[in-house]
């Protein structure tokens, strides 16, 4: 085969994908076998918005353990189709009535993947700072999770999608991406477990793919200022102001000093830190200080979380049931208005929760 | 033209101005003597020991003095403001790391209203480093008690910014980059 001829066939076969036909009910569709300039047939947009097989489906259910959930094919092949493929099937035939979509599912499942992370977070890390808490919770649940534990299940091959070009209206309208559409069909199986079984069940379902995903919270903890800050948690929990002293050095003159500095509360010790000059030093244990308080967390036994009052067992969470068992943690208010207004005046109150 | 290694440029002098041995230590260098690190197994105010006389051992645990730990329980917390509060008895402590600035006097309610009235009539010349050193405060303090409104700060500060810009532009290739390094060292803190 000459080069040049081998190229063009790689190129013209590189954006097809291969459908499955056994369950369609016509295949070749009759668009294809005549001439193209007659009928204007596209086949890769024919072939996007062409359902995959109900055993793929299914398949995909049991896969994630969804199989006695999960048992109608139909709905499978709506949590996993964007509303972006109604242009798709549009395109192929105007007459033909809508095409059922995800977008209520989506809706639905991601509120409810943002209450149980967000609890969950929350009762873990009592005092973490409310914008740390919600970088967490989309670390968690945001949209690149979403997309990325629907390729780990193996439903990039069930999404049924349209990169559709966005509307020019005068405000911009940032593109409809992969990942969105992919982000859409976890939370559409969300949705689908609250529906058919429960809220817990719902929540169970979350807790195995979302929230037992390793998330590095320190490093979304960045001070401007840890000593002003330091020093304003000091006064909430209506302790001596912070003081810094020098526990170590070594190498003072020289081109390389190490100095640790402690950062006191009265006679304790409330964080160290080291560095290669004594402001850098103090920097680090004021961060360091800041850090145990923000980076407490509830041992995992003791997890307790405010959606387990919701009675068990199937069917709608409000009805008239026992409810679960749930003491309730004291609200701590570590919390610094730091570079705000601040006149709260409310002041922290240093127990702890056994 | 091979130059003989007796020819060659030496930099030896008779006189020895900038080379002065004495004397020493240098001033401005380190004055004490030779640093003896105390033997951390003699005396570690942090270890615990625990006996075990049936055995005759005796465990003596001695963590590394710089191991900050954020990790934390909220039923085993590592921070002491979140437990309760020791009784704080007369115990000697580690001196402070910096050599705190002279404590200025209390300013009076006079005072501050002297300084708000004076900073509202003329920013510009009542500014809050001319008006701390007439009352005898800190410029964060005169900052704190007669803040600019939030318009008059940021159009003071686009202005600082512009002065800053300029003075930037005068630096050399070499001066930016040392700056540059500042810079990203400090991120690093």
């Amino acid at each position: 085969m000459v080069y040049g001829r081998k190229r063009l066939v790689a190129s013209a076969v590189k954006n097809l994908t291969a459908i499955s036909a056994s369950h369609l009910p016509k295949f070749p569709p009759s668009q294809a076998t005549k001439s193209p300039k007659a009928t204007n047939f596209d086949a890769e947009a024919w072939a996007a918005i062409q359902p995959p097989p109900p055993s793929a489906l299914s398949a995909f259910a049991h896969r994630i353990g969804l199989g006695a959930v999960l048992t109608d094919t139909d709905v499978i092949l709506q949590a996993c189709t964007h509303p972006s493929a109604q242009y798709l099937a549009k395109q192929q035939d105007p007459n033909a009535p809508p095409l059922a979509t995800n977008a209520h599912l989506g809706v639905l499942g991601n509120a409810l993947m943002g209450l149980f992370a967000t609890e969950y977070v929350h009762a873990s890390y009592p005092y973490l700072p409310t914008r740390v808490l919600k970088a967490a919770v989309t670390a968690h649940v945001g949209p690149l999770t979403c997309s990325n534990v629907a390729q780990e299940m193996g439903a990039a091959s069930l999404l049924r999608w349209h990169r559709q070009p966005p509307a020019p209206t005068g405000s911009y309208q940032a593109p409809l991406q992969r990942s969105d559409a992919l982000a859409s069909i976890p939370r559409s199986l969300t949705a689908l477990v609250y529906q058919t079984r429960s809220l817990p069940s719902a929540r169970q379902f979350v807790h195995s793919y979302f929230l037992s995903r390793e998330v590095d919270i320190r490093s979304m903890i960045k001070f401007v200022d840890p000593k002003k800050a330091l020093k304003e948690m000091v006064q909430k929990f209506q302790r001596e102001p912070p003081k810094s002293r020098l526990l170590k050095e070594t190498g003072r003159f020289s081109n390389s000093p190490i100095f640790v500095v402690g950062i006191y509360s009265g006679n304790d010790q409330i964080g160290e830190g080291f560095g290669a000059s004594l402001r850098m030093a103090e920097y680090r244990a004021a961060e360091d200080a800041l850090l145990r308080v923000y980076l407490t967390r509830t041992p995992p036994e003791q997890l307790q979380l405010p959606t387990s009052t919701f009675p068990l067992g199937v069917g709608d969470v409000f009805r008239d049931a026992p409810e679960g068992m749930y003491v309730p943690p004291s609200l701590e208010q570590a919390e610094i208005m730091y570079a705000s207004g601040g006149n709260s005046g409310a002041v922290a109150q240093s127990s702890i929760t056994a | 033209m091979l130059r003989s290694i007796a020819s060659a440029p030496s930099f030896t002098r008779a006189y020895a101005t900038k080379l002065a041995k004495w004397p020493r230590p240098k001033p401005g260098t380190a004055e004490r003597p030779a640093y003896h690190a105390p033997d951390p197994l003699l005396n570690n105010p942090k270890a615990v020991v625990t006996e075990l006389p049936d055995e005759d051992l005796t465990f003596i645990h001695r963590p590394p003095p710089t191991a900050p730990s954020p990790f934390s329980l909220t039923t085993n917390p590592v921070s002491p403001l979140l437990r309760p509060r020791p009784p704080q008895a007369e115990m000697p402590l580690p001196p402070p790391s910096r050599t705190p600035s002279k404590e200025l006097p209390r300013a009076s309610g006079q005072t501050m209203s002297e300084i708000r009235r004076l900073r509202a009539l003329d920013p510009e010349r009542y500014t809050c480093g001319v008006l701390a050193r007439k009352f005898n405060v800190t410029r964060g303090f005169v900052q704190a008690i007669a803040a600019l409104k939030k318009s008059q700060r940021k159009s003071k500060k686009r202005a600082q910014e512009l002065v800053h810009q300029q003075a930037r532009d005068k630096w050399s290739e070499k001066k930016t980059t040392l700056m540059m390094i500042k810079t990203k060292r400090r991120e690093l803190w």
